[in-house]
């Protein structure tokens, strides 16, 4: 190192920044020249006295400017809390549509789930309990063996097979077979307090082959079963309209049900 | 909820590491502006951008060099445009004392042993010598000496190599001492004088 490289690397080795490599080879430079070592030490004093009078007359933050900015701080919060409450009440908001959307959407699953179990109880022809009764004596018979009680629908040429206790899920079901010119139909009654089933108007689903009405009166809830296509279904239900949109489209025409006699 | 609780901690968390800063801000500011009522006003503005960001600060990194940053970019965003003018003729003058500073006459005033002439000088006149510096030079100088914030901070803070900040301020440094030697000799007081003669009696 020359005495002009050395004058390069004055500062940032008074200022503490060389590293290693380079503090050496400037303090070996300085070792060897008195020029830059007296140099060195009148611009290092030099810079101290800068330094020490440039602090010692440097001012401090007034008081009023002080007590501005804590002033300022604290509009600036109050106007963040009211953001974050909007956002809060924003996001309750949003929250609440997805509470309610998800809710809705798991209840109509859990339609799906009920009409699918009603399905396939009433294609497995477990024996009934009554035979041939009339829809007042099945309602006798039902009364007092459920929680609710079971209104027995009467169909247009359609007659009451028998009935039994059989359940839907883990709901305790009236199951009432019905016989129409041959075709078996079953109908569940169970009672829905908690309001899981989605079903207001009558819904028609599909499952396994057959079709599936559900409707709802009050606190309880009727799956009829039945490989009768919708047309057929409509006509059977006349006191219960079913909107046009209730049945898809692209419905395929129903199967006959491989129980069917 | 969570925001509310946020917001509140936010505020007392950036409190709590600002507030010692203003003295320092303020300081600055002074030198930037040469005027009380501007430099409070940059260290507000600044002081409440540095707030509003706070989310974006990087806990753990340097918090005092990210504040420097705002206050010198507020600085160059909003006040150095009502300060051109004045600048103007300090950009002439920079010409002229860099042209000085490299010549040989610069060179001898620097070594002149009559140097410690600068030990009488003021706190005002030191910091009266720094206002005047061209700002860039003053910036480094301001963050070097006034803050002794390191090379690497300082690059971060005016987003320069630290290259650029070497060799501004070994000519910000230079230029200085040039203009607090010119105090000196035209101010030359008691002190200096009985002690001049002290030396030359010696001498003689």
């Amino acid at each position: 190192m020359d005495c002009r490289e050395l004058d390069n690397l004055l500062y940032a080795y008074l200022d503490g920044e060389l590293v290693d490599d380079e503090r050496v080879a400037v303090e070996g430079h300085l070792a060897g020249c008195d020029a830059c070592r007296a140099a060195t030490d009148r611009e290092h004093s030099t810079l101290l006295l800068i330094r020490s009078r440039a602090k010692a007359g440097g001012a401090r933050a007034p008081d009023a400017l002080r007590e501005r900015l804590s002033q300022k701080l604290g509009d600036e919060l109050k106007v963040r809390r009211v953001r974050a409450i909007g956002r809060l009440a924003a996001a309750a908001a949003g929250l609440a549509v997805c509470t309610v959307v998800a809710h809705s959407s798991w209840r109509s699953h859990q339609r799906r789930l009920y009409v699918e179990d009603a399905v396939n109880r009433h294609a497995r022809s477990f024996p009934l309990e009554i035979e041939k009764p009339s829809p007042e004596q099945l309602e006798a018979w039902f009364d007092g063996k459920l929680d609710h009680r079971v209104a027995v629908p009467r169909f247009q040429n359609v007659v009451t097979q028998g009935g039994r206790l059989l359940n839907v899920r883990d709901r305790q079901a009236a199951y009432i077979r019905y016989d129409d010119r041959g075709r078996r139909l079953g109908l569940f009654v169970y009672s829905d307090k908690p309001g899981d089933v989605d079903v207001t108007e009558p819904e028609v689903d599909r499952s396994n082959g057959f079709n599936t009405v559900t409707w709802r009166d009050g606190d309880v809830v009727y799956t009829l079963v039945t490989d009768l296509d919708d047309d057929d279904i409509r006509q059977m239900l006349p006191q219960h309209r079913i909107p046009e949109d209730a049945v898809p489209a692209h419905a395929p025409t129903v199967q006959p049900a491989a129980f069917s006699h | 909820m969570l925001g509310l609780k946020s917001n509140t901690q936010m505020k007392a968390e950036f409190e709590q590491l600002a507030m010692p800063c203003l003295d320092g801000l303020y300081a600055s500011a002074l030198r930037l502006t040469h005027s009380d009522r501007d430099a409070e006003d940059l260290v507000q503005d600044a002081f409440m951008r540095a707030y509003r960001f706070f989310d974006k600060f990087e806990r753990g990194t340097n918090f005092r060099a990210w504040l420097f940053k705002i206050l010198t970019n507020t600085f160059i965003n909003k006040y150095r445009r009502q300060v051109k003018e004045r600048s103007f003729s300090e950009g002439s003058e920079r010409e002229s004392v860099t042209a000085q500073l490299f010549s040989a006459d610069a060179t001898e005033t620097a070594a002149n042993p009559e140097d410690h002439l600068l030990d009488r000088l003021l706190s005002e006149e030191v910091l009266s010598a720094i206002d005047h510096l061209p700002i860039d030079f003053r910036m480094v100088v301001i963050l070097a000496d006034l803050q002794e914030f390191s090379y690497r901070e300082i690059a971060e803070i005016l987003d320069v190599p630290v290259g650029t900040v070497m060799s501004r301020l070994f000519r910000g440094r230079k230029l200085l001492q040039k203009h607090l030697q010119s105090y000196a000799n035209a101010q030359p007081n008691q002190a200096i004088d009985l002690n001049e003669y002290r030396n030359r009696k010696k001498l003689g």
